[in-house]
């Protein structure tokens, strides 16, 4: 049989199990004494061991059996867990995934495992329980072991190559039972538990059947070497009915179910245009099935939306493990919470962000939480908080990291701005907004700025781009001293989003409503010049205006009218007002990204196709804000 | 004739990899079960022809599903899976009322022939 077809298969289910693995080895870390755990974390490894055996991983499936080994050896000890114990599993989960890729990926050993397996050994001998099955609550003995017996006596011989002799030695008293009394088995059946056993016995058996009668009966037990009876049954076959169900659930390959999602969005597109011609008919008939198609296509959309959407657990899971030996690298103690494990996320987002959290969460261990003494010597809690969280808000999904380390020091930032000529010398104090404008500018974070700048910063460009290439945006709040808190804002889902659709000259464009707040007519006379920019006041609150028209280098404005529309953006604590020459109205468009050509605006994240097949570009609003 | 099976294992890949042998050998995977809790429902339900079972599973191991399915069903007919160096849980399976076993790794001719050797 090729198993390389199951290969995707066994990559990823191992994975879960490892990660399964990670987890509850930092359970059994807070509380050693838990021996809950142990179950879990020995089931998973035998999980992978017997997967990796069948995908013929020899050395994933032998480092699987030492952990195994030494696990079993903890479960029926109930031995607690001391620290090296728990590091040398911790090393062993590590071992394993890199073991599980290169076999995957065609290698065939796990390099430098050596040590590793012989410290795994030495540690399940250690126990003081030897790795034998001898403790476990033997089996009752089923058969009776009385004096010379009844009948004739059957030799049985299992072949030499057969797997778990014992228990193929148990099947064939089990079949011989069958056959009439047995008696005077020889050695005890005990003996078949044992690995050792050769799988040569005999047994009494009181039957009328002829030898080549229960000779045949007992080879079909399957395995049999030889069957020797000194001096002479069948047995009934069994018959099975009921209807037919079937399993609720099936696996889908993740790549048609994007292909649906393409041909979903298609749909709704030609729905569009449908709807759009229709209306230029006064055909009733038409009007209804144009109707009808609309509801269909919604429903077919949110199902399809639906079945795209996964927990973020299936991406946070991986982060504690990550968080620790990231805290014990670098000698600090923190505590790591997780919140809204059960928040769901189209697939496809939640890939997407798994790199940019990394990097958020790196970043807080590594430069945000401070040392214990240093937290002690300022009045803070020894033990460091991080809080990832997911919330879902409306049609969006905010994403936290946030922690009580030492903030990002504005001080800092402020004096290597200058430096690089970004603000004005007078600028004494930086508000957030500011702070994070510029830790989020490429090339603000240089090499250099990682020790001048307590590393903040480092990756934040990358960050950002990442969270924008989803119509996402990021936020950041700190105070110095007391932490900062990383807000992302995501579409739940990515394919099909309603969108405000606003006209500049002759294009259209599309403003996903994620960051959408309001909309209003701004006359002329309201717009003040406040800071070299334009201005107006909404509800007492001033509020910065972009003109699309010159974002995008249009020709100047036709005559100015009485009013103009403005697109109030909301990103976070941040609101601008983008003016177009009209607003057209609600759609839902189908996001379709692409490769951004070298000097485009960075005002865009991907295109759409409207209704009546008119192109038209999805602004981004953390562009433009 | 394609007789019926209801397959236990808490692996995927595990029961991929078993329903792939037995369906191309002509059986009929009607079920699927992730843990011993789940094995003895399906098996209520579903009353298949035969039953892998995986020994170590989440929630009720196999042996313990053995134990529950034999105590319903004196006839039921299950296919123990084990792995190598289990002998002591495949023989207090077969106390429990299994009637044959497999070891990992599966070698797909040695399934079939255990599974013919169970449906007799």
């Amino acid at each position: 049989m090729d198993v390389r077809k199951y290969a995707d298969l066994f990559l990823t289910e191992s994975r879960e199990h490892l990660t399964a693995f990670n987890q509850l080895l930092l359970e059994w870390e807070r509380d050693p004494a838990a021996t809950g755990a142990v179950g879990g974390i020995f089931r998973a490894v035998h999980t992978i061991k017997g997967m990796a055996a069948t995908m013929g991983y020899a050395a994933v499936a032998d480092l699987a059996h030492r952990v195994e080994s030494l696990l079993d050896g903890v479960r029926r000890s109930e031995r607690t867990a001391n620290a090296a114990m728990l590091d040398l599993l911790f090393r062993a989960a590590d071992a394993l995934e890199r073991a599980i890729a290169e076999s995957v990926a065609g290698g065939d050993a796990a390099p430098g495992v050596a040590l590793l397996l012989a410290e795994l050994d030495r540690e399940a001998a250690a126990g003081p329980a030897a790795p034998v099955r001898e403790s476990r609550p033997s089996v009752p003995v089923i058969l009776p072991q009385t004096g010379p017996g009844k009948g004739r006596t059957v030799q049985v011989t299992i072949r030499a190559d057969a797997q778990l002799k014992g228990a193929r030695s148990l099947l064939v008293l089990r079949r011989a039972e069958g056959l009439g009394p047995v008696s005077a088995v020889t050695p005890a059946p005990v003996a078949f538990e044992n690995d050792a056993f050769d799988g040569r016995f005999s047994f009494r058996l009181d039957s009328a059947a002829e030898v080549a009668a229960l000779t045949a009966a007992l080879v079909a037990v399957g395995d049999v070497e030889r069957i020797e009876v000194s001096d002479e049954v069948a047995e009934a076959a069994q018959a099975a009915a009921g209807e037919t169900q079937r399993s609720r659930h099936i696996r889908v390959d993740l790549r048609c179910l994007d292909e649906l999602m393409n041909l979903t969005g298609e749909l709704v597109i030609a729905r569009g245009r449908l709807h759009t011609v229709a209306a230029r008919f006064s055909e009733p008939d038409l009007h209804d099935v144009s109707g009808q198609i609309a509801r269909l296509a919604a429903a077919l959309q949110n199902e399809m939306v639906a079945a795209r959407m996964v927990p973020v657990w299936q991406v946070f899971d991986r982060f504690p493990r990550m968080v620790r030996d990231l805290a014990r690298q670098t000698g600090k103690q923190v505590a790591f919470r997780v919140e809204g494990k059960e928040i769901e996320l189209d697939r496809a987002i939640l890939d997407e962000i798994a790199e940019p959290l990394v990097h958020l969460l790196r970043n807080s261990v590594d430069h945000g939480i401070e040392a214990s003494d240093e937290r002690v010597a300022k009045g803070k809690p020894a033990v460091g908080q991080l809080v990832l969280s997911a919330l879902r808000e409306r049609s969006t999904v905010a994403i936290k990291v946030a922690d009580d380390g030492r903030g990002i020091s504005r001080e800092k930032v402020l004096a290597r701005a200058r430096q690089q000529g970004l603000v004005e010398a007078g600028v004494a104090a930086l508000a957030d907004e500011e702070l994070f404008h510029l830790i989020s500018r490429p090339g603000f974070s240089t090499a250099e700025a990682v020790t001048d700048v307590s590393g903040r910063g480092v990756g934040i460009d990358a960050v950002t781009a990442a969270l924008r290439a989803l119509g996402g945006s990021l936020e950041v709040r700190s105070e110095d001293g007391a932490g900062t808190t990383f807000t992302l804002r995501l579409p739940a889902t990515l394919a099909i989003v309603r969108a405000l659709l606003a006209r500049v000259g002759d294009e259209l464009y599309a403003m996903p409503l994620t960051h959408v707040a309001e909309t209003f007519d701004a006359r002329p006379a309201d717009v003040q010049r406040v800071q070299g920019r334009e201005a107006v006041l909404l509800r007492g609150q001033l509020l910065p205006l972009v003109r699309l028209r010159e974002v995008l280098g249009a020709a100047a404005p036709a005559v100015p009218r009485r009013g103009q529309p403005v697109i109030v953006l909301e990103l976070g604590e941040r609101r601008t007002g983008v003016v177009v020459d009209a607003l057209v109205g609600q759609q839902e468009i189908v996001v379709k990204s692409f490769e951004a050509p070298r000097g485009m605006l960075p005002v865009f994240s991907g295109a759409t196709i409207l209704g009546d097949g008119v192109p038209a570009l999805i602004l981004d609003a953390g562009g433009l804000v | 004739m394609g007789h019926r099976v209801l397959v236990c294992d808490d692996a995927i890949f595990m029961r991929t990899m078993i329903s792939d042998i037995l369906a191309g050998a002509g059986y009929e995977v009607v079920g699927e079960a992730e843990t011993g809790v789940q094995a003895i429902e399906r098996y209520r339900e579903l009353h298949p022809d035969l039953v892998t079972m995986d020994i170590v599973m989440p929630d009720m191991g196999g042996i313990e599903a053995v134990r529950e399915i034999v105590k319903a069903d004196r006839d039921a007919k299950i296919l123990m899976c084990s792995a190598m160096g289990q002998q002591a849980l495949v023989v207090e399976a077969i106390q429990a009322g299994a009637k044959d076993f497999v070891v990992k790794p599966f070698q797909p001719s040695r399934v079939l022939e255990a599974v013919q050797r169970v449906l007799g």
